[in-house]
């Protein structure tokens, strides 16, 4: 059904929105790359070609290796626990009761929420004097620490908090996969007198597997960029806390290095887009599967 | 196993709601109260005779001070807390217009037109979601300082559009690619023009889509933090910028006003989520598991 014209039409249909993301994403994505080989400032300083001196700062700055080492430690706890949190969470949901909607749509309110805004707030039940936490935990005679100034507990509030946030969208994911087994099976299985475990080792985890797949990915390529969160709860400049995304703003906003933070940039890039190439070849398989 | 199940999700439903509930307490309280190293969350209506002002004890005389007061300008602050939550309407109301006009538009040209190398654009949309918003700020600085649209509505709103259109495009191809084909072909054999077409037959059909599309865009707008507060110092500051900005010393923090604020900010994601509980996992996941 191509009738004349189509060619210029069709282009004014889906023209609009690439320009858009050209001027938006690809044209800054170059300047960035351009920006990492020189030595611009943020305010005054000179502006000129420093070839590849940016990238061996970045390479030999311990801040560096350390930020990289921190959001790896970072995103591999929270997506694991979360996955697993949610992952029981949805089998724990999977029977019908009465109510079961608005249970469900209360548990997935805070993936929702500003972290910005929430995590500020955070900040009040974390208090090591004041919090909520700590007095429910010493009413319960469990130790208290000083969640957000102990240099040993900092990761851990940010990742409780992250977990409150996230674990949400891992249920939601997993109790769609867990829906998604055909009843059928486990009737057969039941007929073959197989095992709880059996069951669950041999049908339900490999049915699930793809989409809980899917759900890995999507938080991992979000867990990278952590900034929200840290901002608000420790700041950009904490040796103990400070991700990828905040060292950056710490080096380009605060220090002002320019074409340090964009060469900078640019190496964190090349991490993300692996991520994401892994995560849209993913999507790709996913869609083609018959449904 | 039911015992359990019940437990565990009611257990859940706690540790995901206390914190917001914890958020409407204090939201009530003065200031004494709400740093009070004897946790108050007992709300009395009259104030307790002189001389009984207990420190143990539990209950707090509810006040809607907080709520009064965010109409005022804090120090440090050039506009009062609710300029701002228009500040984030507007950004946000304006952005969510504009993505979903253009992603509705794209949608439609890559559902229903041979696009050369449409799968490839596509997956480029799917890829500018996946980039930290750090990694690209810099050039964009630049570049709105060229412009002048740094500290402008309209700076913002053009970015969160850009940002939103991955999603849009997205979510929208779905929901085009479930309305039949031969809804078109016969406004087409009638003597419609592609674009009468479009208007007429298409867009109708599209409503709900639009809808709920609509509302994921308006969340990631709302919620944004990383761009409103890296390109805004004054002029067109978010809530989540704004609040942020108040962090200076926590030991000051005005809490009650804080999570009043808060409060009034995630009330409407609150409601949005309710609206929208049957698409969540479609919008989560981009459109590519529908339900």
């Amino acid at each position: 059904m191509q009738e004349r014209g189509t060619t210029r039409l069709k282009w004014a249909f889906v023209g609009p929105t690439l320009l858009f993301l050209l001027a938006f994403n690809l044209f800054p994505l170059v300047w960035s790359i351009v920006l990492g080989f020189r030595n611009d400032e943020l305010v005054g300083g000179d502006s000129r070609f420093v070839g590849s001196a940016n990238y061996a700062r970045v390479f030999a700055d311990p801040r560096f290796a350390e930020a990289v080492r921190l959001t790896a430690r970072f995103v591999g706890l929270a997506v694991l626990l979360e996955l697993l949190v949610g992952f029981t969470l949805a089998l724990a949901l999977q029977r019908d009761f009465k109510g079961k909607s608005a249970v469900l749509t209360t548990l997935l309110i805070p993936m929702m929420l500003s972290p910005a805004v929430v995590g500020l707030f955070w900040n009040l039940i974390l208090n090591g004097n004041y919090g909520i936490l700590n007095q429910l935990l010493a009413a319960v005679g469990l130790p208290a620490p000083q969640w957000t100034t102990d240099r040993d507990w900092k990761f851990t509030s940010i990742l409780l908090v992250d977990l409150w946030m996230w674990t949400p969208f891992m249920l939601l994911i997993s109790l769609a996969a867990l829906n998604a087994i055909p009843k059928s099976l486990y009737e057969a299985a039941e007929i073959d007198r197989a095992g709880t475990l059996t069951v669950f080792r041999r049908i339900t985890l490999p049915m699930v597997a793809p989409l809980l797949g899917l759900a890995v990915l999507l938080r991992a390529t979000d867990a990278l960029k952590q900034f929200d969160l840290v901002m608000a709860i420790t700041g950009p400049n904490d040796a103990k806390t400070q991700t990828l995304s905040t060292l950056l703003y710490q080096v380009v906003f605060r220090d002002g290095k320019v074409g340090l933070g964009a060469s900078f940039a640019c190496v964190v890039l090349v991490a993300v887009i692996a991520v994401a190439t892994l995560f849209t070849r993913y999507m790709e398989r996913l869609q083609e599967r018959p449904s | 196993m039911r015992w359990l199940s019940r437990l565990l999700v009611g257990g859940y439903l706690l540790l995901a709601t206390l914190p917001l509930v914890w958020m409407a307490v204090t939201s009530f309280k003065a200031k004494p109260d709400a740093i009070s190293l004897h946790p108050r969350f007992v709300p009395i209506f009259t104030a307790p005779a002189e001389g009984a002002d207990d420190a143990e004890r539990s209950t707090f005389v509810a006040t809607r001070e907080a709520y009064a007061k965010l109409g005022e300008v804090q120090t440090g602050a050039r506009a009062s807390y609710f300029e701002h939550l228009g500040n984030s309407a507007l950004i946000g109301l304006l952005s969510t217009l504009l993505s979903v006009a253009l992603g509705t538009l794209a949608a439609y040209g890559f559902s229903r037109f041979e696009i050369a190398g449409s799968k490839d654009w596509l997956f480029f949309i799917l890829s500018t979601r996946f980039l930290p918003a750090l990694a690209v700020v810099v050039p964009v600085l630049i570049m709105y300082r060229e412009l002048g649209l740094l500290g402008t509505h309209l700076g913002l709103v053009l970015l969160y559009t850009a940002f939103n259109l991955s999603l849009a495009v997205w979510l929208m191809k779905g929901f085009i690619d479930e309305i039949p084909r031969a809804f078109e072909e016969a406004a087409l054999v009638d003597g419609y023009s592609r674009l009468q077409a479009f208007f007429r037959v298409i867009l109708p059909q599209a409503r709900t889509g639009m809808a709920v599309t609509a509302v994921f865009c308006l969340i990631s707008a709302w919620n944004e933090y990383g761009f409103a507060m890296t390109l805004n110092s004054s002029g067109a500051l978010t809530v989540p910028a704004y609040f942020a900005g108040l962090q200076g010393n926590l030991e000051g923090m005005p809490w009650p006003q804080v999570a009043a604020g808060a409060l009034i900010f995630v009330a409407p994601i609150v409601l949005f989520t309710v609206l929208v509980r049957r698409h969540l996992l479609r919008g989560m996941t981009f459109g590519t598991i529908k339900q």
